[in-house]
């Protein structure tokens, strides 16, 4: 049980979200814990601005009055308020099979992780009366699974729905994925993009610049497992691809400098890419706390306003 | 010696040993694999080495390859080929025809004696049974038996005078052949190749399959013979005198010219002359007549003599008749010419006629004192007693006579009741009167008629009389002008006649007619009950006795002049009585008595007199089944060798095969358990 003396990774219990059954309650738990958790509530932040003044009528709350305008200009005047609903964001989560890998030390698989934090976002989102839709792409199919944006309370429910009908199967189709967002998204939007990134094709970098070229903002989730980043092993295994099916015979301690050589290589390459493109890019590790992703996002809203 | 197999198609469920080779061929799923996401940055490492397929675990393949070949190979029954496990190169059925037309030229014996022969010399590959035709075809020798055994049984076979089936006996011969080690069957008929036996079955369905059947070479398509057959006898009276009617078929075929005739009845000659043959026709019916004591039985025979006669067997036949048991008969008729025909004075001994007032017909019918045959004119038919008292006759197994001399409504509906309708009636001139034109001369009533002295019923005149329709009775006269005028009813289980005139003057001038009175006493006698159980019979055919309800017979005896022949217990009064193979007359008494209670006459049947035969008979071509078929099986087993069958069915292979396969199983199963728990 989070108590307020902890701090954000402590709060956070790993087992306690592997157990909560249904994505609703993971993402709820998510949200809820990080909102609580945060001095600084984002409702007085950014969510409510001002709008224009009208006359105080009685029975007005009293606290709207504008004090200063009443001694500047001896008139009872309210402040109103407006609720911002003009930005659109899109959740795009990547299903190759690649995500459905979950490391000794995760909580759950990159796509369980895409999921979690994808439901908390909307969720959070649609409290803000944001609008929220999605693009993915189920399996083999060809053909999107696409959720236009919309902030009616439903909405969640919904999407919760296609978040839950998500399998990582078949190989890989990142680049799919974002060819099939550049077609379905028209206006410029907040694209949410979250995969592992590890589909090695000019097509995913092309498909990046499409999307900055249509002047979408992009912020970029890169859901990775501690044994991609680290490459923990010790014992001399028989290593398979889980989307191409090649195999290699790895003996870990040889390969490791290699590999996290190799692996890194492939970071400062996406982050220079996604650094060039003004893209924000996060990573998400499976076995980590994804407060940190949301605080983020949090953080790039507020730049986005 | 080689292995064969008898079925070699179960090989083909050799494929399940494809089963085990692809399980010990199989890559086993690898245990030291792990599935990564990010082997593009490994791909400098070095790929894995396949190993070459091998068989794994080889005795646990091989226990199991092993046990599913040892249980197909059982499966498909093998066998050992060799020189001294082919015992029976053929198996042979022998047909002897023993019924009384084989008799003929003493071809019995013949061909006894050339079964003896060819049994002495057989082969020892060779099988043989010998079927006896008679009227049961029985097995006289079996595959089994002992050479000398046979011998011995075919040897003590006598001639017999009865008819039996072809077809029967080739039969029995086709199921010993199913049941025979031999690969070819053969059955050999050694008969007579009678024409009426072979046409008697042309209709049957084919049942010989793979069998070789030889008939007997005929030289000649017909033999001369003399029979005599169908002996009957009857008692008529006239008058006073008590008369014996009987009447006998002669056959003749051939060059005979004459034939002499001897009959003889109860140790007297009654008849002894020539019969002149010449122009006759085939069949000639005689006929005698002779004073006979009524109150005895009458037992006599009847021989014919002459040349050239190939057959004698049936040159004789028997005849027998019970002693008349005076009648009771039932009188509602106003006819005088009934009442007098009836009268004591005229049927005295014969019949005891009782006159039913019709005013006291409820009283007759409380009284339940019925006589054999009630007698009444269809006028007295209008009374409801009348029709209740014929009612009970006809359908409590009596006899009941109607003389239809009126018809009113009422009478009508009673005719129909009784199965007759009613439509008019018919009078005539006394010039143009009706006579008969048709007479059923085979009933019983009529057949004596055949004989003159009984006077001609063609003298009859019928000036008036009803048109009956009969839906449930058969005509036995018909008039000129095709009406009928005297019937039998089915409808009953008691006998009914049925005249559709009355016997007065207004109506014929029968009762005026010498024909009249045995007219009457054989209407009646053939309407009185009869007793069931029939005098007549062919050798070795089965007599059902029926003794009364109530009776304190234990057993019935059968009985020649001389000797006890058979005993019969009787069981709820009932039992059976197998007649003696020779004809002749024999009797019937009950327990430990001397006295007859009945007596039988045995003649052979007239079918066996006809010496007419036919060399390729019709009916066995229909027998034989398509050639196809037996090609197909004689190809298979002549690709079994010379080993038969059953042969192959003796070898055991096949069950230490099974034995084989269930203990390379066993060790399979102890084996693999083992391996398991070291694991």
């Amino acid at each position: 049980m989070p108590t307020a003396t902890q701090t954000l990774s402590e709060r956070f219990d790993p087992k306690m979200l592997a157990a909560l059954e249904g994505l609703d309650f993971k993402a709820r738990y998510v949200m809820e814990g990080f909102l609580s958790g945060l001095h600084d509530s984002p409702f007085h932040g950014f969510s409510v601005e001002f709008s224009d003044y009208r006359n105080y009528q009685p029975g007005d709350d009293l606290r709207h009055l504008d004090w200063r305008l009443y001694a500047r200009s001896d008139r009872l005047c309210i402040k109103r308020y407006m609720q911002e609903t003009n930005a659109r964001f899109y959740v795009v989560c990547d299903t190759s099979a690649s995500m459905k890998y979950q490391g000794r030390a995760a909580w759950g698989s990159k796509l369980e992780c895409a999921k979690v934090l994808t439901a908390a976002l909307t969720w959070f989102l649609l409290k803000q009366n944001d609008a929220a839709g999605m693009v993915t792409l189920n399996g083999e199919s060809e053909v999107p699974e696409f959720i236009r944006p919309s902030q009616r309370p439903n909405q969640f429910g919904l999407m919760l729905r296609q978040l839950e009908s998500l399998r990582a199967t078949g190989g890989a189709s990142l680049s799919r994925l974002l060819q099939q967002t550049v077609r379905l998204v028209h206006r410029r939007s907040v694209i949410l993009f979250f995969s592992d990134l590890l589909e090695p094709s000019e097509e995913v970098a092309m498909g990046f610049k499409q999307l900055r070229f249509h002047g979408h903002e992009v912020i970029i989730f890169q859901v990775l497992d501690r044994d991609e980043t680290e490459f923990p092993f010790t014992e001399s295994r028989l290593f398979e691809d889980v989307e191409t099916g090649v195999r290699r015979m790895v003996t870990p301690a040889a390969a490791r400098e290699s590999y996290l050589a190799r692996f890194n290589a492939f970071m400062d390459a996406h982050r220079e890419l996604f650094r060039n493109l003004e893209m924000t890019h996060c990573v998400v590790r499976t076995d980590e706390n994804p407060w940190r992703a949301l605080a983020m996002f949090l953080a790039e809203r507020k730049r986005l306003k | 010696m080689l292995l064969s197999f008898l079925n070699p198609w179960f090989w083909l469920g050799a494929l399940v040993a494809a089963a085990p080779i692809w399980l010990h061929l199989r890559r086993r799923r690898e245990t030291n694999l792990m599935e990564f996401t990010a082997l593009r940055f490994l791909d400098d490492q070095p790929e894995p080495r396949r190993s070459p397929l091998r068989l794994r675990d080889l005795l646990l393949f091989m226990l199991r390859v092993l046990a599913l070949l040892a249980l197909v190979a059982a499966f498909a029954w093998p066998y050992l080929r060799s020189a001294n496990t082919a015992p029976v190169k053929e198996s042979r059925v022998y047909i002897l025809d023993n019924t009384l037309s084989h008799q003929a030229n003493d071809g019995f014996t013949r061909d006894r004696d050339r079964v003896l022969s060819e049994i002495a010399k057989g082969a020892s590959d060779i099988q043989m049974a010998v079927i006896e035709l008679t009227s049961a075809p029985r097995v006289v020798v079996s595959f089994g038996e002992s050479r000398e055994a046979a011998r011995q049984k075919l040897k003590a076979l006598e001639p017999s005078f009865q008819r039996g089936s072809y077809l029967a006996a080739f039969r029995q011969a086709n199921s010993l052949l199913g049941n025979s080690l031999g690969d070819q069957k053969h059955i050999i008929l050694l008969g007579d190749n009678q024409e009426n036996q072979w046409n008697e079955h042309v209709d049957t369905p084919a049942f010989l399959r793979n069998v070789q059947v030889d008939l007997p070479k005929i030289t000649t398509l017909a033999l001369p013979n003399l029979s005599l057959s169908e002996p009957r006898v009857q008692r008529i009276f006239l008058g006073d005198k008590s008369l014996v009617n009987f009447t006998v078929k002669l056959g003749h075929a051939g060059e005979a010219k004459t034939a002499n005739i001897v009959l003889r009845a109860n140790e007297q000659v009654i008849f002894n002359r020539a019969v002149e043959l010449e122009n006759q026709p085939e069949t000639i019916l005689l006929q005698a007549q002779w004073d006979a004591d009524p109150a005895a039985w009458l037992r006599g025979e009847v021989t014919v003599d002459g040349t050239p006669d190939a057959l004698a067997g049936d040159n004789r036949v028997f005849f027998s008749l019970p002693p008349v048991i005076e009648g009771k008969v039932a009188l509602l008729a106003q006819s005088p010419y009934l009442r007098l025909a009836l009268s004591p004075e005229v049927m005295r001994g014969q019949w005891a006629t009782r006159m039913l007032d019709p005013t006291k017909l409820a009283a007759e019918l409380a009284g339940n004192e019925d006589a054999d045959v009630l007698v009444v004119e269809s006028n007295y038919l209008q009374s409801g007693d009348a029709r209740k008292l014929l009612w009970r006759y006809v359908t409590n197994g009596r006899g009941a006579v109607v003389l239809v001399n009126r018809v009113t409504p009422s009478i009508s509906g009673c005719l129909r009741e009784l199965g007759f309708e009613a439509e008019g009636t018919v009078t005539s001139e006394k010039a143009s009167a009706e006579r008969f034109q048709f007479v059923y001369s085979n009933h019983p009533i009529f057949h004596p008629f055949l004989s003159p002295d009984y006077g001609s019923l063609m003298d009859v005149k019928v000036f008036k009389h009803v048109q009956l329709k009969g839906s449930q009775a058969m005509p036995l006269i018909f008039s000129e002008k095709g009406a009928g005028l005297f019937f039998q009813g089915t409808k009953f289980p008691g006998k009914l006649f049925v005249a559709a005139f009355g016997m007065d003057r207004e109506h014929t001038s029968w009762p005026i007619d010498q024909t009249f009175v045995p007219f009457l006493d054989l209407t009646l006698q053939t309407a009185r009950a009869e007793d069931p159980t029939p005098t007549t019979f062919e050798p070795g055919e089965i007599s059902k006795i029926q003794l009364p309800v109530g009776s304190a017979v234990k057993e019935v005896v059968l009985r020649d002049e001389r000797r006890v022949l058979s005993r019969a217990p009787l069981e709820q009064g009932r039992t059976q009585v197998r007649m003696p193979e020779k004809p002749g007359v024999y009797m019937l008494t009950y327990d430990d008595g001397t006295q007859v209670e009945k007596m039988f006459s045995v003649n052979p049947s007239p079918k066996e007199s006809q010496l007419a035969y036919v060399d390729a008979p019709d009916a066995l071509k229909v027998w034989r089944m398509n050639l196809p078929a037996a090609t197909a099986k004689s190809a298979g087993a002549a690709s079994r060798g010379k080993l038969s069958l059953s042969g192959i069915l003796q070898q055991r292979w096949w069950w230490w095969m099974v034995m084989g396969g269930l203990a390379a199983l066993m060790m399979e199963m102890a084996l693999a358990d083992a391996r398991r728990e070291r694991v």
